[in-house]
């Protein structure tokens, strides 16, 4: 029998602070990390608002990085490889132990933001900073690890699908330790104007705060967020023979894909119920134990609906007594790195027993029906939580974390 | 191509020490003929490029990448001391280095 796959570690740099706990306080007491954009002047933009990592990152990352090598990474891919340095400083993970052919690192990476506001791009480092894989490269570089390392593009469930593919290494005895996760930023006229011609950010700029406002019936889209998370993942007997402190189980995933439209879900959220109904089949999973949801809940017409409507068929009449929660309330849309970064906090959560709100949620959608957690945090002990990610391109992603017993 | 005298040898050294010290945020004082580029100031070879483009600009040097790479081959630079012996190289014999 394979062995069960644990989380040891977590950390995620978003615009609500620069670790986990940081982020954790912020999400659990419901503040939002949305502001006017001041990464380069957006005044001219029709969204002109989003969710940037503090200033103060700059002069924290020196902490971990060398100037040298920061030369050649964008500020993406620093906020990775500084994500995953505290997270391995803080957890005590002794990297030195394993054998480092069985350490892998897998990112969901769309690319790495070496966009029109990225500092001190030349022609010594344009090819290296633009490099996706380079953020899965920094970290095998920096530990010394000679297992695979990679990176995933599947869009919104990026590092969703990296989580699931380290799950894999692990549970097929590939690896026995794997760093997973994501990293993106889309703050940049480039793409914010993209995807205000396809219609899909809110363009509330007066109010930032409240722009983005899952399941509430005026939401008008998503708003952009940056930010990397990271999860270690562990064997458990090597987890247990080092007595580490153990966050959650990560029992499995579904991975599917909608094959129907490149930006739109299937009609009333089929593909998605889909996709949590194999993640909680294939992981043997009682449905009457998912105590919380971390939604997708991008704060967009069709998404929030389709999976409210998911939600509903894959648990039925129960449905109702599920927590569900979007982080993107709060952080806005981190897009490759959504996955892994709510993934984090639905490890902290089964943790704290703890389920942050879903803020701005003062005008009930009445075609919507769930429980979401709304403007104030629950205590909850969790036994099992699901982790959703829905991407343009039709890449589906459920993740199921589970409490771990003795995980004290 | 350049005849080396003292006061060039000094100040190549200096360049590449200070240029190494900048970059790695290491003290001048730590480095030395012996310091390992890779081992003992987490460097790498694009370091080597930029210099090269330094000297090329300061001493008007006729050298090509390929000439450098040829010369590399032959003479592996690992240490400060390495280094600075092919900088010496390249600024007295450019092109010609790929005899040597």
């Amino acid at each position: 029998m394979s062995e069960k796959v644990l989380v040891t570690g977590i950390n995620v740099i978003s615009s609500l602070g620069l670790s986990m706990n940081e982020n954790w306080e912020n999400l659990i007491n419901g503040k939002s990390g949305i502001k006017k954009i001041s990464l380069f002047d957006a005044s001219k933009l029709d969204t002109q608002i989003a969710g940037q990592v503090p200033e103060s990152f700059e002069e924290y990352s020196k902490c971990y990085i060398k100037k040298r090598i920061r030369k050649q990474m964008t500020r993406v891919s620093q906020m990775c490889l500084t994500a995953t340095k505290a997270a391995i400083e803080e957890h005590n993970i002794p990297i030195s132990e394993y054998d480092p052919e069985r350490c892998a690192v897998i990112l969901g990476i769309v690319n790495s933001a070496n966009s029109s506001v990225e500092k001190d791009t030349d022609i010594k480092n344009t090819i290296l900073k633009g490099m996706s894989n380079a953020l899965s490269a920094w970290i095998s570089l920096e530990y010394g690890f000679e297992g695979p390392n990679y990176t995933i593009a599947t869009a919104c469930a990026s590092s969703a699908y990296a989580i699931a593919q380290g799950y894999d290494l692990i549970q097929q005895n590939k690896a026995d330790l794997v760093i997973v996760g994501g990293a993106d930023s889309t703050i940049n006229p480039e793409e914010i104007e993209g995807f205000n011609a396809l219609y899909a950010l809110s363009t509330r700029n007066d109010e930032p705060e409240k722009a983005s406002r899952p399941f509430s019936a005026d939401r008008d889209g998503f708003v952009i967020g940056e930010g990397a998370g990271i999860l270690i993942l562990e064997r458990e007997s090597f987890a247990k023979k080092r007595n580490a402190i153990i966050f959650a189980e990560l029992a499995g995933y579904a991975l599917t894909s909608e094959a129907f439209n490149i930006m739109s879900p299937k009609t009333d959220g089929q593909g998605m119920a889909k996709t949590m109904e194999k993640a909680i089949k294939d992981t043997n999973t009682n449905k009457a134990d998912v105590d919380y949801i971390n939604a997708h809940g991008t704060s967009t017409m069709l998404n929030d609906l389709y999976e409210s409507l998911a939600i509903e068929s894959v648990f039925g009449e129960n449905a109702s007594k599920v927590a569900v929660s979007s982080s993107k309330s709060m952080l806005g849309h981190t897009i490759g790195a959504a996955g892994a970064i709510e993934a984090a906090i639905t490890v902290k959560s089964i943790r704290e027993s703890q389920i942050h709100p879903t803020i701005n949620l003062n005008n009930a959608d009445p075609q919507l029906k769930l429980d979401y957690v709304a403007n104030t945090k629950r205590e909850k002990p969790i036994r099992c939580a699901l982790s959703n990610s829905f991407a343009f391109g039709g890449h589906n992603s459920t993740l199921v974390f589970k409490n771990y017993p003795n995980n004290s | 191509m350049a005849e080396l005298t003292d006061k060039m040898r000094k100040e190549v050294r200096a360049i590449i020490i200070e240029f190494f010290a900048e970059e790695c945020e290491v003290e001048q004082s730590e480095i030395n003929d012996s310091t390992h580029i890779f081992d003992d100031l987490d460097g790498d070879s694009l370091m080597f490029l930029e210099l090269i483009e330094i000297f090329k600009k300061k001493y008007s040097l006729n050298i090509e990448l390929k000439a450098i790479g040829k010369y590399s081959v032959k003479h592996p630079v690992r240490t400060v001391g390495e280094l600075l012996t092919m900088q010496l190289m390249i600024i007295e014999h450019e092109n010609n280095i790929t005899n040597l």
